[in-house]
């Protein structure tokens, strides 16, 4: 957990009490007001990697936009699928993440205004006239990694606890699953566990836990009665993916009950045009960004040929360890 | 490289003789100071001299390096000691309201403060913060010109509510920066190391100029050359940018199809390989 030296502050944000509460965990951190979060966050001439060695904490407001439609394809079976973002920005620095194409900062910014998340949470609710809807967390930032700043674990799933139709994942990479384990499994939340191969985590998943602590982790949720899932996104290419992904498999399956999951996902590396050429001016020595890749419709992905190998090789791996019913790749077409 | 703006000569003083800046040269009303690594410039008091310095001073850099920017001086402060060094975490130019937001990526003692820029010496001191002349002009220009974690401002409290600005002399200007020397040096470092560090992240492929001067190549085609050379230093850094077939070609199109070729034909890899890249 980082020990933020400063923290911005938007005016309108000052005296809530979420801010207090953060601002009380760091309390030498110097304490910088801003108008909108957007004079920090936004401007150009910032470098997304410099900063990333030491991002800030913002603290802001968020007005609107706060619960968007997921994209055709992505979802786990439901039919109305929606994302919200409590925080931007990672703990984590995963090469391949598209954050650092995205956005010119790297300080991490948390909407304290949790309250107004869930109105309109509430509002999707009632408009969908009782047929289940399915929430994903963990889009701009990891659901849990920030956990001990964002009490977004002991707002949000209370709240969807109250609310059965309304399903939540929350997708992580991070082991700060105490929040969890101090409360009763919620049932209609999914914690999804984000995995590569052990060759790509080393390369391309810097500050991540290990693959084994992420592991252990999963399985002391499922012991305490939560649902857990598998997510493989990005799928990444090497020359011998498949030993990789089938050794990967074999490590997490032989401690987990593939039946037991409630769902696993893949997909393969692909994003905007614009974000790729962002982390490649970034990371121009970064290996990743020098393989070759197909340039389609705006998007940057492996060449289709190659992206339907490897979803079919992991798919057929994949089945010897978990349900068809529980697998979903990932069909976003850009 | 570090570009330094000043505005008192009593506040560059110090800095010319600890940092040995010897090569001096004047335009306009402006004096700079130089080293190989390090240039001074002298603004004069006041946000818009700053900013004038501040491009002046960049346009002068023909260095292809990444520059850090560090403007030093003195600060009005409501309540801090004089003597007390200020790095600024904001900047706020009092007559337009806007502010700016200098990123501090490094661990230093020296204290973060919020900086008010305004247009005459401040003796109100209404505000729990930093009051100069000149850093609202200097930031946005330097900001221009290189990321805006590299452009800092340093700042020595010399005047406060127990002891006026008008009180301030050159000898104590003088002073007042030569007791921060170590921890101006200690930032400056910082900001060095840092720009080195930006500037070896995205060096081109030192045979890029040749293979550019042999054929004749389109705006455009030049950054599909320097997109495969920027490939080419990643996977294989211990083989010059060429191809043996390359001698046969005779345009630009056709040395970028063989370049691609070959290095689409390369096996991925995740692992950095040793940089020791031959023209």
């Amino acid at each position: 957990m980082p020990v933020f030296s400063i923290i911005y502050i938007e005016k309108q944000v000052a005296n809530h009490p979420r801010t207090q509460d953060i601002c009380a965990r760091f309390p030498d951190a110097a304490r910088v007001v801003c108008d909108r979060y957007g004079e920090v966050f936004n401007p150009n001439s910032q470098d997304f990697r410099l900063q990333k060695r030491k991002p800030a904490l913002i603290l802001a407001h968020k007005h609107k936009g706060r619960v968007l439609e997921t994209p055709d394809g992505y979802g786990l079976g439901g039919h109305r699928n929606w994302y919200f973002s409590h925080m931007l920005n990672c703990l984590y620095d995963c090469r391949y993440c598209f954050l650092q194409g995205m956005y010119r900062s790297a300080h991490y910014v948390l909407y304290v205004n949790y309250e107004d998340f869930g109105t309109d949470i509430d509002t999707i609710l009632a408009a969908a006239d009782s047929e289940p809807c399915w929430f994903f967390s963990g889009y701009d930032c990891d659901s849990l990694a920030m956990e001990p700043v964002s009490a977004f674990v002991q707002h949000f799933l209370p709240f969807f606890a109250r609310r059965p139709l309304a399903h939540i994942e929350l997708r992580t990479k991070s082991t700060q699953i105490r929040s969890l384990l101090k409360m009763a499994p919620v049932a209609n939340a999914v914690i999804a566990f984000s995995f590569t191969p052990e060759e790509v985590y080393q390369a391309l998943e810097h500050r991540v836990p290990a693959i084994e602590r992420r592991l252990q982790a999963m399985l002391q949720l499922q012991q305490a009665g939560w649902q857990i899932g598998l997510r493989f996104d990005p799928l990444i290419y090497q020359e011998d993916y498949q030993l990789q992904y089938r050794g990967l498999f074999q490590q997490l399956f032989s401690q987990l009950n593939g039946a037991q999951l409630h769902s696993v996902s893949l997909g393969t590396f692909r994003l905007p045009r614009s974000y790729f050429k962002n982390m490649v001016q970034l990371y121009p020595d970064e290996p990743l960004f020098a393989g070759s890749f197909s340039d389609t419709r705006g998007m940057i992905s492996y060449p289709e040929s190659l992206e339907q190998e490897m979803t079919d090789f992991c798919t057929r791996e994949l089945l010897q360890h978990v349900p068809e019913s529980l697998l979903f790749p990932c069909t976003l077409n850009g | 490289m570090i570009n330094v703006v000043v505005a008192l000569p009593a506040e560059a003083r110090p800095l010319i003789e600890f940092y040995r800046l010897s090569d001096k040269t004047s335009i306009g009303t402006f004096r700079m100071y130089r080293r190989a690594d390090m240039s001074l410039i002298v603004s004069g008091p006041g946000k818009v001299a700053a900013a004038a310095a501040t491009a002046l001073l960049a346009g002068c850099n023909t260095s292809k390096q990444q520059a850090a920017w560090l403007n030093i001086g003195i600060a009005g402060h409501a309540s801090c000691a004089t003597g007390q060094s200020l790095l600024a975490h904001r900047i706020t130019d009092h007559a337009t309201g806007k502010s700016w937001y200098p990123p501090q990526l490094f661990d230093l003692p020296t204290v973060t403060s919020s900086l008010i820029t305004v247009d005459a010496p401040e003796n109100s001191y209404c505000q729990e913060v930093a009051y100069d002349m000149e850093a609202s002009g200097y930031y946005p220009v330097a900001s221009r010109f290189s990321s805006t974690e590299l452009v800092q401002c340093f700042k020595v409290v010399s005047d406060n509510r127990e002891q006026s600005s008008a009180n301030i002399t050159a000898e104590g200007c003088r002073q007042l920066v030569t007791q921060k020397l170590d921890e101006i040096d200690a930032l400056v470092r910082a900001l060095v190391s840092l720009a080195q560090e930006y500037t070896s992240w995205r060096a081109p492929h030192a045979g890029l100029e040749q293979l550019s001067r042999q054929w004749r190549f389109t705006v455009s085609q030049q950054h599909q050359l320097a997109e495969l050379a920027r490939r080419w230093k990643v996977l294989i850094p211990d083989q010059p940018l060429w191809l043996s077939e390359l001698d046969k070609k005779k345009n630009a199109a056709a040395v970028l199809q063989s370049l691609q070729q070959h290095l689409d034909s390369l096996p991925p890899s995740l692992v950095q390989k040793a940089q020791n890249a031959r023209v």
